[in-house]
């Protein structure tokens, strides 16, 4: 009876979540729907982020990087090859998951702070790195879709026709974004309740205790950081193909940094508070900006945002809707 | 071709989007407002830029306090992009898409304006006097017809500086500092160009990346290669950072400093970090009136951007970004009274092509804003000038560069 309350509010709240997806565009103006677009990104790369440090306890500070891998995976197949740009996120989300793989083999070896370290190294190098090799990657200046090949854009004529059902580019990107996001969401809480999920915790809880189960430490973080880096590729193509431009001065370190600062506020350990986390980090900064304009002042306030949400809300939102939720979910599964 | 078409077909759905979103007339034009928008970095690494928006605002609002343009009064929006192009994008189409403003008016940044021209063209939008040196924006004016640029560009001030050394200092051993972007090689470019055959002069290049935590290296290498003429083609941070290494390295070259970075205030800090003998005798161009220079004390044209700044709060008025901001106001004023009692986006292109202004108060005496058939750059002259007990003072006449 208890049982079958839970899965009813379960469920309900799956069907308030995708008929929410379904219908937000028809109450926010076409442009806003853009803007929820680039929420989704973050959501999607904040979703991965927290499977790697939320759930397995490897901090990543390298995930800005993961992106610009994934980003530039499609604009090169874009504007090098042609291909059409919706079509390269499997392989954007590939190629980070294969970086994220290498880059999860430091953790083998370092934990904590010093693998912060490492990761952080790679996010700091990568953009010089995409300047270096600049006949592929445009270089500083990046590489721009409109430019180098217009047809390949998707929507460019304002209006996209999917299954007979024309929308505008802005409300295609942002279903394309969110759609992927929402499976992408369904994906990781498969994992994170199942066995795997459960061989991340106990290596995040502790090492020693997880070894001595018999887990694999080895190849459980390096698929975590794996996995992490398909979402983060993902991201990074959609990323991509809404801007349709890529550059340098995009993937800095900073977004490593703001995605962390996405996944802390929502909640590590928890998928649902990385909704109000990817909303955290994309509109802070414009709200930051209108508080005053005055030189230093958005900085300031996008700092003290951050620390207050931290004094107020330790463990995140996620923390906040498990405190809310306890009352209830301790009645409806607590069994006498 | 298909390409072509493709593009054509697109820009014809875009305008026919914007027709029926915008009802008959000209998108931002009412009969008593003209609404224009930009982007600038007001948060980040950048920053420091976002006086070139604020003077051009308080510019705009003493226009409007004196009755406005044909009746209309101009609002400019700004908005952050925090120097990240991808931002850009998106805080151009909230502009055009959301605020619908009549052109998009001096957006910081070269890789951030780069990010948005190809779709500005697309659908026909205004982009007007560029905030960025970059040649690229009267260079091609033939593919991108909806994008003019303001300042001296980049390469003309490069070559400026090789002219100069060539000339008088034929035996210098070159080194040259340079942002590793657009920006810093089209003035490394200007530098080759101005030097001619005596190319051989430059015994050491070294670039940097904006995002990079300092220079100290790179000033050691120079260092190292016995540079005697080190070019600064850097912003602000690295510039103040290469005087304050060379000085821990008991080195003491004859320097060049790119204007992006030759602001007074700049100037001063590289001082307040080094001591006066670190900087005197720089050398770098200008094309504005500077406002920390006593000369200018009792210029009309200061005495009205300093009244102005102060009495619409604009911030530090011994900023020359503010007034750069304040000169670009000027001219797209200018131009907005050119372009006809209603006008229109291909009425603000051409005048803006068209040109003639001789009595900008913030720029120097007998620089002129002047674009035509021929030449899409709106300023294209400049002034020597040494940096001396603190000071700048101009010598030599005035460049034409282009």
């Amino acid at each position: 009876m208890r049982r079958g309350a839970g899965i009813g509010l379960w469920a309900l709240t799956v069907v308030a979540g995708l008929a929410l997806y379904a219908f937000l565009p028809h109450f926010v103006s076409d442009f806003h729907s853009r803007e929820l677009a680039s929420a989704g990104v973050f959501f999607i790369a904040i979703v991965g982020l927290n499977l790697v440090t939320g759930y397995t306890g490897q901090i990543s500070l390298g995930h800005g990087a993961l992106m610009a891998i994934g980003a530039y995976t499609t604009a090169a197949l874009v504007v090098h090859e042609h291909w059409r740009d919706v079509w390269t996120i499997p392989l954007a989300g590939l190629a980070a998951g294969i970086v994220g793989f290498v880059i999860g083999l430091p953790a083998l070896r370092l934990s904590g702070l010093y693998l912060a370290l490492a990761t952080f190294a790679f996010a700091v190098a990568l953009p010089s790195l995409l300047r270096k090799f600049s006949g592929l990657t445009g270089g500083s200046e990046g590489l721009r879709f409109l430019e180098s090949a217009p047809e390949q854009v998707t929507g460019l004529s304002g209006t996209v026709t999917v299954l007979g059902h024309t929308t505008t580019q802005n409300h295609f990107l942002y279903y394309l974004t969110w759609g992927i996001g929402i499976v992408g969401f369904g994906i990781a809480w498969l994992i994170v309740r199942g066995g795997l999920g459960r061989v991340f915790r106990s290596v995040r809880d502790s090492e020693i205790a997880a070894s001595s189960v018999g887990v694999n430490l080895a190849s459980a973080k390096t698929l975590a950081f794996a996995l992490s880096g398909v979402y983060a590729g993902v991201a990074g193509s959609l990323l991509a193909i809404q801007k349709e431009i890529v550059s340098p001065l995009t993937f800095t370190f900073l977004l490593s940094i703001t995605l962390l600062v996405g996944a802390v506020v929502g909640g590590l350990g928890s998928l649902p508070g990385m909704v109000v986390g990817a909303f955290f980090v994309q509109y802070l900064p414009d709200v930051s900006t209108r508080v005053s304009s005055a030189q230093g002042v958005p900085d300031f306030v996008y700092g003290a945002a951050i620390i207050a949400v931290m004094l107020t809300l330790p463990t995140g939102v996620g923390g906040l809707l498990r405190r809310l939720a306890k009352p209830l979910t301790t009645r409806l599964y607590t069994r006498p | 071709m298909g390409r072509k078409i493709y593009l054509s077909a697109a820009v014809f759905g875009a305008l026919t989007l914007a027709a029926v979103a915008t009802g008959a007339g000209t998108p931002g034009v009412t009969s008593t407002q003209i609404v224009i928008g930009g982007t600038t970095p007001l948060s980040g690494p950048a920053s420091a830029y976002q006086s070139v928006a604020k003077g051009a605002d308080a510019y705009f609002k003493y226009v409007n306090a004196h009755g406005g343009v044909n009746k209309r009064k101009i609002k400019y929006i700004y908005l952050d992009d925090g120097y990240d192009p991808s931002r850009t994008v998106d805080q151009t189409r909230e502009l055009v898409q959301q605020d619908k403003v009549f052109a998009i008016f001096n957006s910081l940044g070269t890789e951030q304006n780069l990010a948005t021209r190809p779709y500005l063209n697309a659908a026909k939008v205004p982009q007007l006097f560029v905030a960025s040196g970059a040649t690229t924006w009267g260079r091609d004016y033939k593919q991108y017809p909806w994008t003019i640029g303001y300042q001296p560009n980049y390469r003309a001030e490069g070559t400026i500086y090789g002219r100069y050394v060539a000339k008088t200092s034929p035996k210098s051993r070159i080194g040259v500092l340079y942002q590793n972007d657009d920006y810093g090689k089209d003035l490394l470019k200007g530098l080759k160009i101005g030097l001619g055959k005596k190319q051989k002069l430059i015994v050491s290049s070294q670039n940097y990346d904006v995002t990079d935590a300092d220079v100290q290296s790179q000033v050691a290498r120079l260092k190292a290669a016995r540079v005697n003429a080190l070019m600064l083609f850097a912003t602000p941070k690295f510039a103040i950072q290469s005087y304050v290494y060379a000085k821990r390295l008991a080195w003491k070259p004859k320097v060049y400093v790119n204007a992006v970075s030759s602001a007074a205030n700049i100037m001063g800090l590289a001082t307040v970090g080094t001591n006066k003998k670190q900087t005197e005798g720089s050398l770098s161009v200008v094309f504005l009136k500077d406002p920390t220079d006593s000369h200018w004390a009792k210029d009309p044209g200061m005495k009205l951007y300093r009244s102005i700044m102060k009495r619409y709060k604009a911030g530090n008025p011994n900023d020359v970004y503010a007034v750069y901001g304040m000169s670009a106001a000027h001219t797209f004023v200018e131009a907005l009274k050119k372009a006809g009692k209603n006008p229109t986006r291909e009425s603000i292109m051409r005048a803006a092509n068209h040109l003639n202004i001789h009595n900008d108060p913030f720029v120097l005496p007998g620089v002129a804003v002047q674009t035509g058939a021929n030449d899409h750059f709106p300023l294209d002259q400049a002034k020597l000038e040494r940096y001396h007990n603190g000071h700048w003072v101009t010598f030599g006449g005035l460049f034409r560069v282009r």
